[in-house]
């Protein structure tokens, strides 16, 4: 490969860090000519670098890279948006990092995926403008579409016969909505909600600003996370970081924090602490 | 490695053992490993001792969880300091920094990590509970929250504020801006946007 360039400019959204020694960071970068991989950016955890800001994960970024033995190493980056909104809330900055996370996992390296870049860049722009978790099923949905793995939702994803407009059985093994009749051959799934199917096809059709206007219940909600998570799980195969880290919080949450009749019982299990 | 069965196996003992050092790579270890072998025992004998000292007398002071010999630590323990105000911070390391600055006569909490939704790393892996049942003792008025300005640590601050916030309990955050020696040109949007935000009357 000696007629590669020695350096290129590339635009990307940096959707996962880790540091790398005393002051250097390996980036994931999921950009839009060279689809998702790895680069150095050194120095960057040091005050004075001039990247540092630039190269935050969920920042959209323009990047200029030198080619380097294994890694690439970033050379210069300046952000197009950084989604300041977005990175000063709890819950949306989790449902971008969940967000990055599966395209990160859903795709190779180094290969070319406009559209999920686009659907990535679209959909945080939404949740950088206040959207709720709704941008997330969203994604979820379209991600899993451009994949080639789409939530068959109307047709029956065994026998392929039209659905009746009736609560249904959704299964992730099956991939989608199975009729009443093949329920039987369907290893495993959930009862789905006429409403929870309107909403997923519903999603097919719209932009995620458009979707995002949907008032849903929080049951409703429950119900279609649930099933696109079950979708997911047959794709990757593994619990993701971002799922295990906002079970964590949601766990820590339900315990009342500041109240005072609290104090004794959470004395009683104050074990010491150790190094 | 590079250690063939030729070499003494103390010797190749001690190489992986500075090998699983953070930054240490096989050559570095290699050169550590004879650098020892040729130091007089009274200094390898410090070495040694100064490791095992370290494990065996640092502890986790029981308020602040910071780094220290005696429990609770001298900060916890110093009359002069201000015990109306906790300064929460990612490592041990940070005390030191912002002892270093001079500005500040606290109390302080280690957290010994932070939130990281990229790996998985929850509440649960972090010492916050401690911090919460500090607080329960109603002394403390205002917690400064004191984590790296990254997406990590502002992930965490904004985490322990919606823990504690409703409390009643003061929660303030660092102010972020330029620093010394900046160049604006080179600043991101972030940044700059927040020094701004906190630009103060000369």
């Amino acid at each position: 490969m000696t007629d590669r360039p020695r350096s290129y400019t590339t635009e990307g959204v940096v959707i996962r860090r880790r540091n790398l020694g005393d002051a250097d960071a390996i980036l994931t970068i999921f950009s839009l000519q060279h689809g998702k991989f790895d680069a150095i950016a050194k120095g960057v955890r040091k005050p004075a670098s001039r990247m540092r800001g630039h190269l935050e994960p969920l920042t959209r970024v323009q990047a200029h890279l030198a080619r380097g033995r294994t890694l690439d190493v970033f050379t210069q980056a300046e952000s197009i948006e950084a989604h300041r909104a977005l990175k000063s809330d709890l819950d949306r900055v989790n449902l971008a990092l969940y967000c990055a996370e599966l395209a990160d996992r859903f795709t190779i390296d180094r290969v070319e995926q406009r559209p999920v870049y686009e659907l990535l860049v679209d959909v945080l722009k939404a949740l950088d403008g206040g959207a709720s978790a709704l941008a997330a099923r969203y994604f979820e949905i379209h991600l899993l579409a451009i994949s080639g793995y789409e939530a068959q939702v109307d047709v029956c994803a065994i026998c392929r016969q039209k659905l009746p407009e009736e609560e249904s059985l959704f299964s992730g093994p099956a991939g989608g909505l199975v009729c009443r009749q093949c329920r039987p051959s369907a290893t495993s799934g959930r009862i789905l909600s006429v409403r929870a199917i309107k909403v997923l096809r519903f999603a097919r059709t719209v932009s995620v600003a458009e979707f995002d206007t949907l008032r849903v219940s929080d049951a409703l909600a429950h119900e279609l996370q649930a099933a696109l998570a079950d979708l997911i799980h047959q794709v990757i195969d593994r619990e993701l970081n971002t799922s295990r880290y906002m079970d964590e919080l949601d766990r820590a949450s339900r315990i009342p924090a500041l109240s005072a009749n609290h104090v004794q019982s959470a004395q009683s299990t104050n074990d010491s602490p150790e190094l | 490695m590079a250690e063939g069965s030729s070499t003494p196996e103390p010797i190749q003992r001690l190489v992986e053992a500075f090998h699983r050092l953070p930054g240490i790579g096989p050559k570095s270890a290699q050169r550590l490993a004879y650098h020892i072998l040729r130091t007089s025992e009274q200094e390898a004998g410090a070495l040694a001792r100064a490791i095992l000292d370290v494990k065996e007398r640092i502890r986790l002071c029981s308020q602040c969880l910071n780094i220290t010999e005696a429990d609770p630590c001298a900060f916890c323990q110093d009359p002069r300091r201000d015990r109306s105000v906790v300064c929460v911070v990612e490592q041990p390391l940070d005390v030191l920094a912002i002892e270093r600055s001079g500005g500040y006569r606290g109390l302080y909490h280690v957290l010994h990590g932070v939130l990281n939704p990229m790996e998985g790393i929850g509440p649960e892996h972090i010492h916050v509970r401690e911090l919460v049942l500090r607080l329960q003792a109603g002394e403390i008025h205002e917690v400064i929250m004191a984590t790296n300005p990254s997406l990590e640590g502002e992930a965490t601050a904004m985490y322990i504020q919606r823990l504690i916030g409703p409390a009643g309990v003061k929660v303030t955050r660092l102010a972020r801006g330029l620093p010394s020696g900046a160049d604006l040109e080179y600043t991101d949007d972030v940044t700059l946007a927040r020094a701004i935000e906190g630009r103060q009357e000369l």
